[in-house]
């Protein structure tokens, strides 16, 4: 439904050859613009017959693949790997090892079946039968994609629990690692030497041998191979959890995305993409040196990343291609064309520039100049949609709530307690945050937790949900303990949240922020998004209906505006959405941190009401809320904290009159009885 | 030689390196404590601030081939040259943050830290094209003296090194504790958003930040010059990956764990080369980084930097 | 999205003219010329040497063309970066771009380079497949020329791969072999600079001096981009070895004389290949660090004959640079192809690539190192390795290599 919207609006705004093909639908006019340039990239070796341009086009088809691969890390995911290069010496070295004469084991009758499997043949130079491995280029890709991924998750599991900064340094450590091993473990790789004599790919018994064409038509099969594999992963539950991960891990937590497993995913992806293509890189070559592989390498791909855009698949082949030609190819065109002009204007220093050895400037300037002025890239990876209506401005106020959401609520019998929370003490060094709380949340009540700033309200709520992970104590959802999960295993077992402040993931659309809600419900791992097989298709149909139809309870506030970013939205519109992604996860209880804060008496109203709906539909509630009318409204049970202890609990009409709670809000010394105030 | 006094040498030799990588390690600190930002220009702020130093004592009619100065000559150049190279090198991370970062200061994720590797390049290249490839001969204004100590040998410049890398550490110490600045900057550490309601100019103790960190690598870029006697465009990268463990090792935001830090780093350098092999210190020192910052990553002696949501 | 396409449009545009414009000027050559590319480390951390080379190879072609072209062909020089930001150095991926770019340019009839092994390993197998010779000035390692790897580095058969510089397998042991037999070393210490030239110098030099009976007590491999060598130096002293050898090029060079200068005995014998034999090792290594050096030369040695005197002085005056070693050989490299393109126009047949590269197979050209063949895999016949010492002479220059590094003989062979 997204895409119907921006359809009908983009058209006028359209270049003139655009326009040409206006009457094609928008789906068409992308396959049509994609046909083209599968035609045009099959046909160039064929109009354009320059082996030195083919190659240089296969270099940039390889450099893109590379860039395919860190944008998964980077771009997608936000974790800052500056020692990518690792991963394509590791693919790179693989084949080369297996495929040429730098390994020579005597020749036993244990190789036997592997020459049967013409992974290795007998040889003799004089002095015995030796082993040459012969494994060949195209079951090497596939393996190599999976030794990088292997090496991938070993780099990984240990560093990415660390904030992404830290994590960039420790990638930057093993990229420096890598080729120094590979340097000095000469019996392996011949060190710094250079692996001689890697066999060149063959094809029904045909070598590629040193023509560039057939190595331009994998790079470009890669490419498209790779393409289509970050489109399928970006638009599935997969892309999406990586998104949230890169907008806010915390948040993504909560929302039930299982982070370690994530971001290892997207490492051992990434790495896999790299490994495939130092594979190729190294048949293409026939030969590898440990200095193919160092820091300027990773800093490059990065750069390609940069310039074409963040998480944009298509920005990241074109900033790869335009980057590698312009040093390849252009640079030197460019000189040249400088020195006719001097020629021409008869002006020495034209004459006698010389562009190509500054291209390392030239990419330092790419990445300043793009993060201070255009951060998004070449062809940035969330597309504008266009401004609304006036009529779809214009919210209509919904009173009086809504009556049926699906499946929400009916999981557990009224009354039973739900949450149960035990001499829950939290520490922070010296000082104590929470001491022993009690808490019972019954199912189906609405709970409301109250006290002054600081007396230990959100902190209860970090620690249910496992942000918070120091306390002590017993905290039992539905009989099971729950202290000390991890947020994405509390999230699994039914108790979602809101945030105090809002953690959205700001540069996601509405919608793509209530799916990751909806992260732990669904199945779908990266083999099925990359396959889209009709169950996953369906699982994405109905995940999306689920989501259409929380927001539809927030009447058109947020319905003309599910494809927007969210960064866009009004104050008010996000604590709904936030609360929508909640829901999203079909929860059994809801965690509600000053959900009104910072909206109008009106807007108060209108979601009051809308709380009120869920908990009539049976949903079971714990609330933290500043604005007393509202909690009188909608809460069953009021407890009240003040300096992590809980002073007081009872109905709102109790705690109303309790004295403890007075001198809590109105100070210590105040006797005033004032109680409406409260 | 003996072991011991093997062991003493390579001591020697370990602490000339480590007050070297601490002083670079202190502008990685300063900045990270402040801003949470890994600043990849200060790899090359250290390698100008070399070059810096070189003009300078070049304006004083030193060349590279043994031109030795004592006595008030002597004080004079090295004075200018370290006042001059920190200012110089001070102005530039100055102008680096002004100009590159702090339009991103507010903008989340990797931006900064990529245009800081932007702006390392730039400086890298600029260097590379207008001076040139070539190691540069640096003078060395010292006088030979030597100290031996069985077999192993303490130089003066050795000695002075230490002296000048203690003078500015302990400076730098004085003025984050005491001064009225240095306070602000603590606190700006602590918490920005509570230190400019308290009315600290937080634009204010940025730029002293990067002022601060930037001429002390300059100082250490001059240090690296009349020690190893050259200097080239290239030095920045391996010194400033070396400091920038050190600055994590010893615990990144914690001026004093910067300090033992380079230390530490510049004496596994030198115990690595003679126990193991060269070949290997490298991996030696980031294999140490990433067990570090795995199970101990508020480092060895540092605090935790506040983590800032 | 919109913006971009346009963008991109915009730029596909901008491309395709500077791409027209830039061939254009390659069409405005003159008749009855052929040209001869160039293949250096021009971008990167190899810049400076490969300006020396690329002087001495324009030299040659400058002055043949200002003698009337070689046999009355013009030769244009087409000067290619094998040097990529993407490496940061020499890039064999370019380097074998611009192979394919030499091999379908059908002007040009013979190239010069390129500098490192390499790029070298990733351009011969294309160079042979197009038939086109190239020499290089520069390039040690021996696997490239080797018979050994001809299926791979020249699979159309016939030598391409041409070199005015001995390999590194005979660069290395002549060198032991002096060691041995001439400064009667016992126990050595190797050390390499990690790069394909001074691993496989090192390596060679290993080989064979422990065949001649030195005891290698220890071997190392520094780090070019550190600048502290001074733990492994404390080591080697701690081993008082007789020697030290280093394999390896300035880059590390630099700094491990200077700081061998202050850790090591003035009394141990110090040695290095042709990496050392280059301008800085006076200019930033210098007085008294340097004093003592040994370094080798895979060439005989001419400096002293007045036509390298003068040389040297035309080279100065033209590029107010001192030229080194290999911009030597990159300048008896040139006319190598120089005088073959004249042997081949002196037949009256066509000027091909085909032509030139046979006529470089056959060569015997008495040039600045001495007399210049080839033997049937592209290596010189001649395997004289110069020996050099850093003596200090102060009626000269400090910076004047002809005069400070002074000449001492030729390495016994082995």
């Amino acid at each position: 439904m997204s895409g119907d919207v921006s359809a009908q609006t983009t058209a006028m705004r359209l270049p003139l050859w655009t326009r040409a093909i206006a009457w094609l639908p928008e789906a068409r006019r992308r396959q049509l613009g994609l046909l083209l340039l599968t035609a045009a990239a099959l046909a160039f070796p064929l109009i354009h017959d320059n082996d030195a341009d083919i190659d240089s086009a296969a270099n940039a088809a390889s450099y893109a693949t590379l860039a395919l691969g860190l944008n998964i890390v980077v771009g997608m995911a936000g974790l800052l790997d500056l020692g990518y290069a690792a991963f394509f010496a590791i693919g790179a070295y693989a084949y080369g090892i297996l495929s040429s004469f730098q390994l020579m084991p005597p020749w036993t009758p244990f190789w036997e079946p592997f020459a049967w499997l013409h992974l290795v043949e007998k040889m003799n130079q004089g002095g015995g039968d030796l082993v040459h491995f012969t494994v060949s280029f195209w079951l090497m890709m596939p393996v190599s994609a999976l030794l990088a991924a292997g090496f991938g998750v070993l780099f990984g599991a240990p560093t990415l629990r660390l904030k992404g900064d830290y994590l960039a340094i420790v990638t930057l450590g093993f990229g420096e690692i890598v080729p120094i091993v590979v340097r000095n473990w000469s019996s392996l790789t011949n060190g710094a030497m250079g692996l001689n004599g890697v066999a060149a790919p063959s094809l029904f018994g045909t070598s590629f041998g040193i023509d560039a064409t057939p190595y331009y038509y994998v790079a470009i099969a890669m490419v498209a191979l790779l393409i289509f594999i970050s489109i399928r992963l970006r638009d599935s539950r997969i892309g999406r959890a990586w998104m949230a991960i890169r907008e806010d891990e915390i948040a993504a937590g909560a929302m039930g995305v299982d982070l370690v497993r994530l971001k290892l995913m997207a490492f051992a992806i990434g790495a896999a993409f790299a490994g495939m293509t130092g594979t190729f890189y190294v048949a293409k070559l026939q030969t590898a040196t440990p200095e193919m592989f160092g820091f300027p390498v990773s800093v490059m791909i990065l750069v390609m990343v940069v310039f074409g855009g963040l998480g944009s698949v298509w920005g990241v082949v074109l900033g790869a291609v335009i980057l590698q030609l312009l040093q390849s190819w252009f640079l030197q065109d460019l000189s040249g064309w400088l020195h006719v002009l001097g020629d021409l204007v008869g002006s020495p220093f034209l004459q006698k520039i010389d562009l190509v050895p500054s291209i390392e400037l030239i990419f330092g300037i790419i990445l300043v100049v793009m993060m201070l002025y255009r951060r998004e890239g070449l062809i940035p990876a969330t597309r504008k949609v266009p401004a609304l209506s006036f009529d779809q401005q214009h919210a209509e106020v919904r009173r009086g709530g809504f009556s049926a959401l699906s499946g929400i609520g009916q999981e557990d019998a009224p009354g039973a307690p739900l949450l149960e929370i035990k001499g829950l003490t939290v520490r922070f060094g010296g000082l104590v945050a929470l001491k022993s709380i009690d808490l019972t949340v019954p199912a189906g009540s609405v709970v409301a937790v109250i006290g002054p700033n600081g007396s230990g309200k959100s902190t209860m709520f970090n620690v249910a949900t496992g942000l918070i992970r120091a306390g002590s104590g017993s905290i039992r959802f539905a009989g099971e303990e729950i202290l000390g999960l991890a947020p994405h295993e509390v999230l699994k077992r039914g108790l979602a949240r809101t945030f105090q402040n809002i953690r959205l993931f700001p540069n996601l659309t509405v919608l793509e922020n209530i799916l990751v809600g909806q992260h732990a419900r669904l199945r779908t791992g990266p083999l099925r998004a990359i396959l889209r097989l009709p169950g996953t298709r369906a699982e994405e149909r109905a995940a999306t209906e689920w989501a259409m139809e929380i927001v539809s309870v927030f009447g058109n506030r947020l319905l003309p505006r599910v494809s927007q970013t969210v960064n866009s939205l009004s104050y008010a519109n996000r604590r709904r959405v936030e609360i929508a992604r909640a829901l999203a996860s079909r929860p059994r209880l809801l965690l509600l941190d000053e959900p009104t804060a910072g909206m109008n008496p009106a807007e108060t109203l209108e979601l009051a009401e809308q709380i009120k709906s869920l908990h009539k539909l049976g949903l079971t509630i714990l609330l933290i809320e500043h604005k007393l009318d509202v909690v009188t409204s909608l809460a069953d049970i009021v407890v009240v904290l003040d300096h992590g202890e809980q002073i007081a609990k009872g109905t709102p009409a109790e705690v109303r009159q309790d004295e403890e709670v007075l001198r809590a809000y109105l100070g210590r010394n105040s006797q005033a009885g004032s109680a409406g105030v409260v | 030689m003996t072991a011991s006094d093997l062991l003493l040498q390579q001591l020697i030799n370990g602490l000339s390196l480590g007050a070297m990588y601490a002083l670079l390690a202190l502008g990685f600190t300063l900045v990270y404590g402040i801003l949470e930002l890994i600043n990849f220009s200060h790899f090359n702020v250290f390698m100008i601030g070399s070059f810096v130093g070189l003009y300078i004592l070049q304006a004083f009619g030193l060349s590279g081939q043994a031109v030795i100065l004592t006595g008030l000559p002597l004080a004079i150049a090295l004075l200018t040259a370290f006042v001059g190279t920190m200012l110089v090198s001070g102005g530039l991370g100055v102008v680096i943050e002004r100009v590159c970062l702090r339009p991103l200061r507010t903008v989340k994720g990797p931006a900064a830290m990529i245009t800081t590797i932007g702006v390392s390049y730039i400086l890298f290249n600029v260097v590379l094209l207008t001076i040139g490839a070539d190691s540069k001969n640096f003078p060395n204004p010292l006088p030979d003296v030597q100290f031996h100590f069985g077999s192993a040998v303490l130089r003066l410049r050795e000695i002075l090194i230490w002296i000048i890398a203690t003078l500015l550490m302990i400076g730098l110490y004085l003025f984050v504790q005491k001064s009225r600045m240095g306070k602000a900057m603590r606190a700006t550490a602590q918490d920005p958003e509570a230190a400019r309601m308290m009315g600290v100019e937080v634009d204010q103790v940025i730029i002293m930040a990067f002022f601060l960190g930037s001429a002390l690598a300059g100082a250490g870029g001059l240090i690296f010059g009349l020690y190893y006697n050259f200097t080239s465009f290239i030095i920045g990268f391996n010194a400033g990956l070396r400091a920038f463990t050190a600055a994590v090792l010893g615990g990144i935001g914690s001026i004093p764990g910067a300090m033992a830090g380079g230390i530490i780093i510049g004496l596994i350098e030198a115990m690595g080369g003679q126990v193991v092999s060269v070949a290997w210190t490298d991996v030696i020192i980031f294999s140490l980084l990433v067990l570090v910052l795995v199970f101990r990553p508020a480092g060895l002696f540092g605090r935790l930097a506040p983590t800032k949501s | 999205m919109i913006i971009t396409r346009r963008f991109a449009g915009q730029l596909l545009a901008g491309v395709a003219v500077t791409a027209t414009l830039g061939r254009f000027d390659l069409a405005l050559a003159a008749e009855k010329a052929v040209t001869v590319a160039l293949d250096l480390s021009l971008t990167g951390a190899d810049a400076e040497g490969a300006k020396r080379v690329e002087y001495g190879a324009l030299l040659a072609f400058d002055e043949a063309n200002a003698a009337g072209g070689a046999g009355g062909y013009k030769i244009n020089v087409v000067p290619m970066d094998d040097g990529s930001a993407t490496a940061g150095q020499y890039d064999p991926a370019q380097a074998a771009t611009n192979a394919r770019k030499m091999a379908s340019d059908k002007s040009v009839v013979a190239a010069l380079g390129p500098q490192m092994s390499g790029a070298g390993k990733a351009m011969s197998p294309i160079l042979s497949m197009a038939d086109l010779a190239t020499i290089t000035p520069s390039s040690t390692n021996p696997d490239i020329t080797d018979p050994k790897f001809a299926a791979q580095y020249r699979p159309a058969g016939k030598a391409v791969y041409f070199r005015t510089v001995t390999t590194d397998a005979y660069q290395g042991p002549n060198m032991a072999n002096y060691f041995a037999d001439v400064l009667k070393t016992k126990s050595i210490f190797v050390l390499d600079d990690s790069g394909a030239y001074g691993v496989g110098l090192a390596d060679a030099f290993q080989g064979q001096a422990e065949k001649k009976g030195i005891k290698v007590l220890g071997r190392d491999r520094l780090d070019p981009k550190a600048a502290d060598y001074s733990a492994i130096l404390t080591k080697v002293k701690s081993l008082n070895p007789d020697g030290l050898y280093y394999g390896g090029v300035l880059q590390a060079g630099v700094k491990l004389l200077k700081q061998a200068y202050d850790i090591l005995p003035a009394t141990m014998v110090k040695g290095g290949g042709d990496g050392l034999y280059g301008p800085e090792i006076l200019t930033a290594v210098g007085f008294p660090a340097a004093e003592g050096w040994y370094c080798s030369n895979a060439s005989p040695h001419s400096m002293v004959d007045p036509k390298s005197q003068d040389f040297i002085k035309r080279y100065t005056a033209k590029f107010n640079v001192q030229p080194d070693d290999y911009a030597i050989t990159a300048y008896v490299g040139a006319q190598v192809i120089v005088d073959a393109i004249k042997r081949v126009a002196a037949t009256g047949k066509p000027v091909t690539r085909s032509a030139v590269r046979d006529a470089i197979q056959g060569t015997k050209l008495d040039s600045l190192i001495g007399s210049v063949e080839f033997d049937a895999n592209g290596d010189l016949v001649s395997k004289v390795v110069s020996i050099f010492q850093v003596k200090k002479d102060v009626a000269f220059p400090l910076e004047d290599m002809s005069a400070q590094l002074k000449y001492i003989g030729i390495a016994p062979a082995t």
